[in-house]
C-alpha cells in the first residue's frame, strides 16, 4: 500500500456506522499529499483527509496553522495572487481540481466561498444575488427571481429583506449582510459550501442564525468551516480537524475531539493550555 | 492534572474543586472510622458527634456542585477538563452516600448501647476496616490520578462482599437461636449493609476517576462476593 493510500486511511474515518455520519453520504472531497507554498514558506505539509457530502468538516488550530489556507486550495482561489502554488492531489468527484486544465469559473461556480468579513457589492441586495447567477447560467427572469427568493429563504434572510430588495446590500446590518452572501453563494447552486470564519465579527445572535443556516444547508452540501470559536466548531460540524503549523494533527468524529481526543497537541489547544 | 491553561484562574478552580473533593474524602474515612469506634466503645456520645459532621459532608458537596456549575458556565470545559468536572460532581454525591452510611451506623449504634452487647458485633470493625481502605484508596488515587489503583479499589470490593455475606449467615444463625437476639442482630445486619454499600460507592468513585483518566468508561464484568440476597434463612437441601 502507498503512503499517500495509507495517510488518507488513516486520517479520514469511514462513514458507515459513524453515529453522525449523515445516511448515505459519499466522499465528496479527497485531499492527497497536499503542500502548499506562500513562495518559500511551507505553509501546508503533506495534508491527506476526505470531506464528506452533506457533511460539515471543521477546521481549527492556532492563526496560521494552514486552516484557511487548505480552504482556500479547494476552489484555487489562491491563484489569484503571484508566488502561491499547491502540490498534490485535490479529488473532487474523481477530478482532480489542481490540474492545470480545469474551468477555474466552473470549480468556483461548484465550489461557494464565504469570507470572514461580509463583503456584498456595492449593489442592491436584488442585484448581489442575480450578479452570480446572471454568471453562470442563461435563465428567464421569472426563473432568476424565483432563484433569489428561495436562496433567501435558505439564508433565513427572506422576512427580513423581502420589502426592500432594491435598496443596497451595504445597508444591512452585519449578520444580514453575511446571510447575503451566504445566499449569493448558494443562489448559484455550489455543491460544496466553504466558511472562512463566516461568525467572527457578528454578534451572538446573528451567529446563531448563521450557525442555525449551517445546520440546515448540510443536508444539501458539503461544508468545510473554519473557526476560532471551539465551541461554534462542537456545535456546527460532524467532524474536526485539528491543524498545526502547516500539519493535520488529529482528524476525527467532532464529539471524539472535544471530549478525548488522541493527540497530546489536539487537547491542549482546545482545552486551552497552548503555551 | 497536566501543563497549566492559559488562563490561571480557570487552574485555581479547578484546584479548588479538586481540593472540596479530597476534604470531602478525608471527611468520610474519618466518620466511617468514628463511627466504628463508637460501635465497638459503645460510645452513644462520640456516635451523636458522627450524626452532627453528616452536615458538614452536606455543605461540601454543595460547594463541590457550585463550583461544578460555574466552572461549566464561566470555563465551558473541554475533553480532560469537561471530565474532571464531571467526576468531581458524580464523586462527591459517592462520597456524600459513604458518609450518610457511615453516620447510618452511627444513629444505630446508640439504639445499640440500649441492649446488651450482641455477639457477632465483633466482625463489623473488620468489615469497616476494609470499607475505609477502600475509600483512602480511591481517594489517594483521585489525587494522583492513578487509574491503576482505582482499578484495584473496584477489584477489591469483592472481599467486602464476602465478609458482608459471612456476616449475614451468622447473624441469621444467631437469631434463629433466640428470637431475643432479632432486634440487635437486625440493627447489626443493617449496619454491615451500610458498610457494604460504602464499597460499592467507593467502586462508583473508581470507575468516574478511570473515566477522567481515560476517557473512556472502564466496561468489565466485576467480580461480586455477595449472594445473600438470594438466602431464604431455611437450612439448604443436601443434594442426594
Amino acid at each position: 500500500m502507498s503512503r499517500a493510500s495509507l495517510a488518507t486511511q488513516t486520517t479520514a474515518p469511514p462513514m458507515p456506522n459513524r453515529p453522525n455520519a449523515a445516511p448515505g453520504s459519499r466522499q465528496k472531497v479527497q485531499m492527497r499529499n497536499v503542500n502548499f507554498y506562500y513562495g518559500a514558506a511551507h505553509a501546508l505539509k503533506n495534508v491527506s483527509l476526505t470531506l464528506h457530502d452533506k457533511t460539515v468538516t471543521a477546521f481549527i488550530g492556532p492563526s496560521g496553522c494552514g486552516k484557511s489556507t487548505l480552504l482556500r486550495i479547494l476552489n484555487r482561489i489562491y491563484e489569484l495572487y503571484p508566488g502561491q502554488r499547491a502540490t498534490g492531489e485535490v479529488i473532487v468527484d474523481n477530478e482532480n481540481i489542481l490540474s492545470p486544465s480545469l474551468d477555474l469559473n466552473l470549480l468556483r461556480a461548484k465550489i461557494g466561498m464565504v469570507f470572514q468579513k461580509p463583503t456584498p457589492f456595492p449593489m442592491s441586495i436584488h442585484d448581489n444575488i442575480a450578479f452570480g447567477i446572471r454568471l453562470y447560467e442563461k435563465l428567464s427572469q421569472s426563473e432568476i427571481e424565483e432563484r433569489i427568493e428561495s436562496a433567501l429563504h435558505r439564508a433565513a434572510l427572506w422576512d427580513e429583506v423581502k420589502d426592500k430588495l432594491k435598496q443596497s446590500g451595504l445597508s444591512l446590518s452585519g449578520g444580514q449582510q453575511q446571510r447575503l452572501c451566504i445566499a449569493r453563494a448558494i443562489a448559484v447552486k455550489p455543491e460544496i459550501l466553504l466558511l472562512d470564519e463566516p461568525a467572527s465579527a457578528l454578534d451572538p445572535i446573528s451567529t446563531q442564525r448563521v450557525e442555525e443556516l449551517i445546520d440546515e444547508l448540510k443536508s444539501d452540501y458539503c461544508i468545510a468551516i473554519v473557526t476560532h470559536n471551539m465551541q461554534q466548531a462542537a456545535r456546527v460540524s460532524n467532524y474536526t480537524a485539528f491543524m498545526y503549523l502547516g500539519e493535520l494533527v488529529e482528524f476525527d468524529e467532532t464529539e471524539t475531539i472535544f471530549t478525548h481526543p488522541k493527540e497530546r497537541r489536539t487537547e491542549d489547544y482546545i482545552t486551552g493550555r497552548f503555551g | 492534572m497536566s501543563s497549566e491553561h492559559v488562563i490561571k484562574s480557570f487552574d485555581e478552580e479547578l484546584r479548588r474543586l479538586n481540593n472540596t473533593i479530597t476534604e470531602m474524602g478525608g471527611l468520610a474515612e474519618n466518620q466511617l472510622a468514628t463511627a466504628i469506634e463508637a460501635v465497638v466503645q459503645r460510645d452513644s456520645e462520640l456516635a451523636a458527634s458522627v450524626v452532627e459532621t453528616d452536615a458538614k459532608v452536606d455543605q461540601l458537596q454543595h460547594d463541590v456542585d457550585n463550583l461544578a456549575v460555574r466552572l461549566l458556565a464561566l470555563r465551558q470545559p473541554l475533553a480532560r477538563d469537561l471530565r474532571e468536572v464531571f467526576a468531581a460532581i458524580k464523586i462527591a454525591s459517592d462520597l456524600e452516600r459513604i458518609c450518610d452510611y457511615a453516620a447510618n451506623v452511627a444513629k444505630r449504634s446508640i439504639v445499640l448501647n440500649q441492649t446488651a452487647a450482641a455477639r457477632p458485633v465483633y466482625a463489623l470493625p473488620r468489615m469497616a476496616r476494609l470499607a475505609q481502605l477502600l475509600v483512602k484508596d480511591v481517594i489517594d488515587a483521585y489525587v494522583e490520578r492513578d487509574a491503576d489503583k482505582a482499578y484495584a479499589v473496584w477489584m477489591r470490593d469483592e472481599e467486602l462482599d464476602e465478609m458482608y455475606a459471612s456476616l449475614f449467615r451468622v447473624l441469621l444463625t444467631y437469631m434463629m437461636e433466640d428470637p431475643r437476639n432479632i432486634g440487635p442482630s437486625t440493627h447489626l445486619l443493617f449496619m454491615a449493609k451500610n458498610i457494604e454499600r460504602i464499597g460499592d460507592h467507593a467502586t462508583n468513585i473508581a470507575e468516574d476517576l478511570y473515566f477522567l483518566v481515560h476517557g473512556t468508561p472502564l466496561v468489565q464484568k466485576r467480580p461480586k462476593g455477595d449472594d445473600s440476597s438470594l438466602e431464604s434463612g431455611q437450612p439448604r437441601q443436601v443434594q442426594a
